[in-house]
């Protein structure tokens, strides 16, 4: 039994793989996860796996925004990109492929040839791009983070370069009297452009897209129409790094299993 | 002697040959204690958050160094913000001399550049050229310590920056700055060679990030190449001094840096580079241009404050070097 977790800013992900199959999955608050199921011993993060509902498992790979300052003990550590190179490989049998993770804080784009890395890009220095921006925004607009996801049609126009004052312009634009799935698709091709840049310079006639915002089909559908590609989601997409991790695990460590 | 600031690399020559003290501003603001707080300074004298944090180090150190009384500042060649920050220095009654790379490259407007410079300080060519010919003798060194970078592998990326951006002033002493060039040139000549299997060059101004170095070596990979530094300490080795400064690739736009980094890279064996930029710099958008003329990977940093590197900039490095090895 391999455990993979990713650590991220929104979210703590973990998954347990048996050979080749899926067998558990956790998605837990980030803060809730360090406050109620860690404490740090010896300058580790030791996790209380069973207080979780977890079987403890043997063999623990982590990644995520969370590794650079936490060492969960007894864990390898995993450079983030590498997990989620591997997870998008294993979750869609594909090898060639640009990779778009939207996370909570991330924007990740991966080009990947033969199964490996051959180049990235992250949004640096803002968070705009993200779905952190996203949570923002359906608060805004009153509605939940999956149903604003899922608007594409008619989008308005939004410009601004903050994602906070992104607010006050979305305020604006509801008292101009546009519709809600107006809004909710001006907020999402918002998000694209964001990323355009990065998925046009790194671009594959196939883009995997994972991560949480991945879940609604707004941004796939822009995606798609824009730069004309073919869009997959695999079955997991939020849970990509965690299985990038797991497949890790069950790839270098085998023999302990 | 009255000391002069530089706001980066110019015919240090000059101003020793006048008799003054070159101090770099950007070193006397990257190595003091209070580096972050002399930028938070400089935006509380009324710079914008969203500017260069080099200009507003470079401010705040001369405003508070209280010994520094007149700035040369290099208005073409380097960056458009220096108008503004020789203006505001002028505010505060600090003397500065304008310094003009041509963007051309052309031999007669640089020479007519330098022979102003000597008119302002006091000074004659033939004085300069006395100059030169004894700092060349600790420019060659200097090149001497980069070869045993790339070549021996003896030297660290730390020292390799340290012993290169010094010599934009040579610390303010030439005799002491050479004496301590050869003092390390000795302590590596027997030491055992550094073992980092990936080997990787550093591109653009110097990093604003205080253990960008030494974090890349922690992580398995060393600094084999600073290309900028390296052109402040002039490498080429050339007699005539006005050819040696429009061989300085730094002040004349991209192209000439580019053929001299691919020269590098194929030379020195270099898997990949990295490209550090400093906040809201024109010198970003040229990035676009090494992505496309180098043949080798590229991770583009970013740093706006000193300090050291935050967990996102650890990230990204982190799977560059996965990457490449």
């Amino acid at each position: 039994m391999f455990c993979g977790i990713d650590l991220g800013s929104r979210y703590v992900k973990m998954v347990i793989m048996r050979g080749n199959n899926i067998v558990d999955t956790k998605i837990m608050d980030t803060i809730r996860f360090y406050k109620e199921y860690g404490r740090l011993e010896n300058g580790s993060l030791t996790v209380n796996f069973a207080a979780i509902g977890i079987n403890i498992p043997p063999s623990i790979v982590a990644t995520g925004y969370g590794r650079n300052t936490v060492a969960i003990s007894g864990a390898t550590v995993l450079a983030e990109l590498k997990a989620h190179t591997i997870g998008a490989a294993w979750q869609t049998g594909l090898t060639d492929f640009t990779l778009l993770d939207l996370g909570g804080q991330d924007s990740k784009v991966i080009k990947v040839r033969s199964a490996r890395m051959v180049d990235f890009d992250t949004n640096d220095k803002c968070a705009a791009s993200t779905g952190r921006y996203l949570e923002n925004m359906a608060q805004v607009l009153g509605i939940q983070l999956t149903e604003l996801s899922d608007y594409y049609q008619n989008p308005v126009e939004l410009n601004t370069t903050c994602a906070i004052f992104g607010e006050s312009e979305l305020i604006n634009k509801i008292v101009a009297g546009y519709s809600l799935p107006e809004l909710a698709a001006g907020v999402n091709l918002s998000i694209f452009k964001r990323i355009k840049p990065m998925l046009t310079a790194l671009k594959s006639d196939t883009i995997v897209f994972t991560g949480g915002v991945a879940l609604g089909k707004a941004i796939k559908v822009f995606v798609e129409q824009e730069l004309g590609v073919e869009v997959v989601v695999p079955q997991h997409p939020q849970l990509n790094g965690a299985i990038g991790c797991a497949v890790y695990g069950g790839e270098n460590y085998a023999v302990r299993d | 002697m009255t000391k002069i600031g530089i706001t980066t690399t110019v015919p240090v020559e000059i101003i020793i040959a006048a008799g003054y003290e070159p101090i770099d501003l950007n070193n006397i603001f990257i190595t003091s204690d209070e580096a972050a707080g002399l930028v938070e300074k400089a935006e509380e004298a009324g710079y914008p958050r969203n500017i260069c944090g080099w200009i507003k180090g470079i401010y705040a150190a001369v405003v508070n160094s209280g010994n520094v009384n007149k700035v040369i500042a290099v208005t073409q060649g380097d960056c458009s913000n220096t108008h503004a920050l020789m203006e505001t220095l002028q505010l505060a009654d600090i003397d500065t001399i304008p310094f003009a790379y041509p963007y051309d490259r052309d031999y007669d407007l640089l020479k007519l550049q330098m022979d102003k410079l000597i008119t302002s300080l006091g000074t004659d060519w033939q004085s300069v050229k006395n100059v030169h010919r004894r700092l060349r003798l600790v420019r060659q060194k200097v090149a001497e310590i980069d070869r045993l970078s790339w070549q021996k592998n003896l030297v660290s990326s730390v020292d390799n920056h340290y012993f290169h951006v010094c010599c934009s002033d040579f610390n303010g002493n030439v005799q002491k700055f050479e004496q301590e060039v050869d003092n390390y040139i000795q302590s590596v000549t027997n030491a055992s060679p550094h073992s980092e299997k990936l080997r990787l060059g550093f591109v653009g101004v110097p990093p604003i990030f205080t253990d960008l170095y030494l974090y890349l070596e922690q992580m398995g990979a060393r600094v084999v190449f600073n290309e900028v530094q390296r052109q402040f300490a002039m490498p080429y080795d050339i007699a005539d001094i006005v050819e040696q400064y429009r061989s300085y690739t730094y002040p004349y736009g991209v192209f000439p840096r580019i053929e001299d980094i691919q020269a590098e890279i194929d030379r020195r064996n270099i898997a990949g580079i990295i490209h550090y930029v400093q906040s809201f710099c024109f010198r970003q958008i040229e990035d676009m241009i090494f992505r496309q003329k180098l043949d080798v990977p590229i991770l583009t940093i970013e740093g706006d404050k000193p300090g050291k590197l935050d967990a996102r900039t650890k990230l990204r490095i982190d799977s560059f070097l996965e990457m490449l090895s």
